[in-house]
């Protein structure tokens, strides 16, 4: 693993351990509920009733990086699951029902009280319901009517003209699930809901996201960028799986802060910087080292993920009048901004020209089909705005037939042919 | 007449003809999509799904006026979104209007009323394209032959029942998913001439298989099946014996009724909770001999259910065999043979 260039990055991942452990305490000691749940569900209800969350997906990334995913996944091919299932979303789940081929990180997970998954695919309501029987927990599932209209440029009506920007009957419907999924945390919590604190929380949301924004800008127009990809992405997500929370504004300013310093001093994550790199889709959990491998050779930097640049974007919504609704606008198109034409490519072109991004990876994952779709269409948009596109076949938690070796060569390829030339000439 | 396509069993199909659309399922041949190869991932999209986006990019069906694409898969959303993205671009050769019917399939109150909304919105829209309302009496007639042609296939599905079925798999595949290409009324009375004339034949032999897994709009499978001597006598399919479902209900908000045909009555792979889904099924597999799974390698759904099925099953004493390949590319010998086998080892019930 490349070396942490942030003293905040160091301070998210044990934020996180120590988060963690603490979460595993109050359960088991305290009985304390907590939830499992889909990244695209509302956290900020959960939040707002106290109930802690662990992200499916977040989970899915550790087991990768700890480089379990292989033990668990052929685990689940014997048990009959066939190897064409989807495996990012299905990976934890993995880990408790086949948690005797290998010890889960940090412990592993215990009985959540409650699973929650919007149906965005046609898998996750099965993937949830059998996690839920192997846990003896229940899971309230929260249905997801598609978007029929898709007006252009969505990011410039995502703050303040929100309601403009999805259906009316679509929000409408999120909500009463919302009413729903609050009835089962109140009978969870045997706490009432307090609609002020939502939105105290939903302004912390938006006051977080400013910060990211603000750092999202330095990269932008420094001369190179100050802080890596893969950092990008710790400090960020740290923050999103706790959103709103004093810590997660408060981590979140920190490295606001941390990246002006570096901007203001002149310093680059990598002084050599010659070639910024975009990565398109989910993280490479199992091989983080990737991002930093073309760096010594090509100077290329991967200077872009959806992680950092989706926040300030998609996330905050001003005009807090209603915060439930706000929060149904927050939810409810979360995989179509950034998996559906057009919103995804003509919101990734415009992240590529603000960024001067010389060329893009982006990743199809065979092994998570729902995450795969919309990318010939972002591709096909970013070489007709002069960005050369490499596709990448590969699943971001299985690392079974991903051949670490081939891949750099393909890429090393790839900039050599379409990369280097073209930003000589 | 103008033609509406749709692209699966969830469309009510009586709006459509209430409003003087003849909607017709899009079910092209497998053969080159250069569309599809070009805007669609790779092993993403079922071969169906991609046909379609193919046919309709390609401007290969030049009578469509209109498609309809229901909220009944996440494969069929995506369609909709690629043809309008195709259609904003001007990327494709001529892209008829398409129409998005959001029908959820979890059963909640708050699903059910977005639904029958959605449902009101359709009709709106037709009577927008139709430049005309759609009347009660045309409900009325529209309902009146959907529901011929439903209790038609329930004949045909009757000669399928019992030890002694009179229909074989393969010849009922074909003759009821013709229900999706014709008109209701012209089907129902072929069908019942089919059925009559099927009611004189000797009983098919062999063992009583039902089919689950992926749908199948062609009979490869079932062909595959019949060769070794087996019956196929029910599939948990909407091409085949979960096609239409039951009469709608004549009541006085013809639309309601309708909309919960279509919400109830039809299976899909969003329907939730799971036991509603499978209710259907081990009923099925109950009166049958045992189960073929069919889960291709475009599967990426029903494979989620598939331990647990066959482990019911197990329980139950009823076999099963799991397909894994393209029954529409062919089988392998390999498979034939493990057809042949589990068929022969099949005890038969009487």
């Amino acid at each position: 693993m490349a070396e942490k260039q942030l003293q905040c990055t160091a301070a998210a991942i044990e934020h996180q351990k120590a988060w963690f452990a603490q979460l595993r305490r109050d359960v088991f000691e305290n009985q304390k509920p907590y939830a499992i749940v889909q990244a695209d569900t509302p956290l900020e209800l959960f939040q707002t009733m106290d109930v802690p969350v662990v992200s499916n997906q977040w989970w899915a990334a550790l087991i990768s990086a700890k480089r379990l995913s292989p033990a668990y996944l052929d685990a689940m091919n014997t048990r009959g699951f066939h190897e064409g299932l989807c495996r990012y979303c299905s990976l934890p789940m993995a880990s408790t029902l086949c948690g005797d081929v290998a010890p889960a990180p940090w412990g592993g997970l215990p009985r959540p009280a409650l699973l929650s998954a919007r149906l965005t695919c046609d898998c996750i309501q099965r993937v949830l319901a059998i996690w839920a029987e192997a846990f003896g927990a229940e899971f309230l599932p929260l249905d997801a009517p598609a978007a029929a209209e898709l007006p252009p440029k969505w990011w410039e009506l995502s703050r303040y003209r929100w309601s403009e920007l999805f259906e009316e009957h679509r929000l409408q419907f999120m909500v009463a699930q919302f009413h729903k999924l609050i009835a089962k945390l109140e009978r969870i919590t045997g706490r009432a809901f307090d609609l002020e604190r939502l939105r105290c929380l939903m302004e912390g949301v938006n006051r977080q996201e400013e910060y990211f924004e603000e750092v999202r800008g330095l990269i932008c127009a420094a001369p190179q960028t100050p802080v890596r990809m893969q950092e990008q992405i710790s400090n960020v997500m740290a923050a999103q799986w706790l959103r709103g929370s004093e810590w997660a504004i408060a981590h979140a300013r920190r490295f606001r802060n941390e990246v002006k310093a570096r901007v203001t001093n002149g310093v680059a994550a990598c002084p050599a910087e010659r070639l910024r790199i975009m990565w398109v889709g989910a993280g490479l959990w199992h091989d983080m080292e990737f991002y930093t491998a073309f760096e010594a050779e090509y100077g290329a930097v991967f200077v872009w993920s959806m992680y950092l640049a989706f926040g300030p974007d998609g996330y905050i919504r001003y005009g807090l009048d209603d915060p439930l609704k706000a929060l149904a606008s927050r939810t409810v198109s979360m995989n179509e901004q950034l998996h559906n034409p057009p919103w995804a490519n003509e919101w990734i072109v415009e992240q590529a020209k603000l960024h001067r991004a010389d060329a893009a990876l982006v990743l199809t994952p065979l092994g998570t089909r729902p995450s795969a779709t919309g990318n010939r269409f972002i591709e096909l948009a970013l070489e007709r705005a002069g960005i050369p596109v490499l596709p990448i076949f590969a699943d971001m938690v299985d690392a079974r037939t991903w051949d670490a070796l081939e891949m750099r060569r393909k890429v090393a390829r790839f900039l050599n042919e379409r990369v280097v030339r073209r930003t000589i000439e | 007449m103008p033609i509406a396509g749709v692209t699966s069993n969830t469309v009510p199909s009586e709006l459509l003809r209430a409003a003087g659309f003849f909607p017709l399922m899009l079910n092209p041949p497998r053969g080159p999509a250069a569309y599809a190869d070009h805007f669609m991932e790779v092993g993403v999209f079922s071969a169906r799904i991609r046909g379609i986006f193919h046919g309709i990019t390609a401007g290969l069906w030049p009578f469509l006026k209109l498609v309809i694409i229901p909220r009944t898969s996440e494969q069929e959303h995506k369609l909709y979104l690629y043809l309008r993205e195709i259609a904003r671009q001007g990327l494709g050769k001529s892209v008829p209007e398409v129409y998005l019917y959001n029908l959820l399939h979890s059963r909640s109150a708050e699903t059910e009323e977005y639904g029958f909304e959605r449902t009101r919105d359709l009709k709106k829209h037709l009577e927008q394209l139709a430049g005309r309302s759609i009347e009660a009496a045309d409900l009325a007639r529209c309902v009146c032959e959907s529901n011929q042609a439903r209790v038609a296939i329930r004949s045909l599905l009757n000669l399928r029942e019992g030890t002694e079925p009179r229909l074989r798999g393969t010849e009922a595949l074909s003759l009821i998913g013709a229900a999706y290409f014709m008109d209701h009324a012209a089907y129902a009375q072929l069908a019942a001439e089919a059925g009559a004339e099927m009611e004189e034949r000797p009983p098919a032999r062999g063992a009583r298989l039902l089919i689950k897994g992926t749908p199948l709009h062609h009979t490869g499978l079932h062909q595959a099946i019949e060769s070794h001597g087996a019956v196929v006598v029910a599939e948990d399919d909407w091409w085949g014996s979960r096609c239409l479902g039951e009469p709608i209900a004549a009541d006085a908000d013809m639309v309601r009724s309708i909309f919960d045909a279509y919400y109830r009555g039809t299976s899909g792979p969003r329907a939730f909770p799971p036991e509603m889904a499978d209710k259907w099924f081990f009923e099925a597999a109950a009166k049958a001999d045992g189960v073929v799974f069919y889960l291709p390698p475009e599967d990426d759904v029903l494979g989620w259910d598939y331990p647990a099925l066959r482990a019911a099953l197990a329980q139950r004493g009823i076999p099963s065999l799991l397909v894994r390949e393209d029954a529409a590319e062919g089988l392998s010998s390999e498979c034939h043979q493990k057809i042949e086998e589990f068929v022969s080892k099949i005890p038969v019930r009487s």
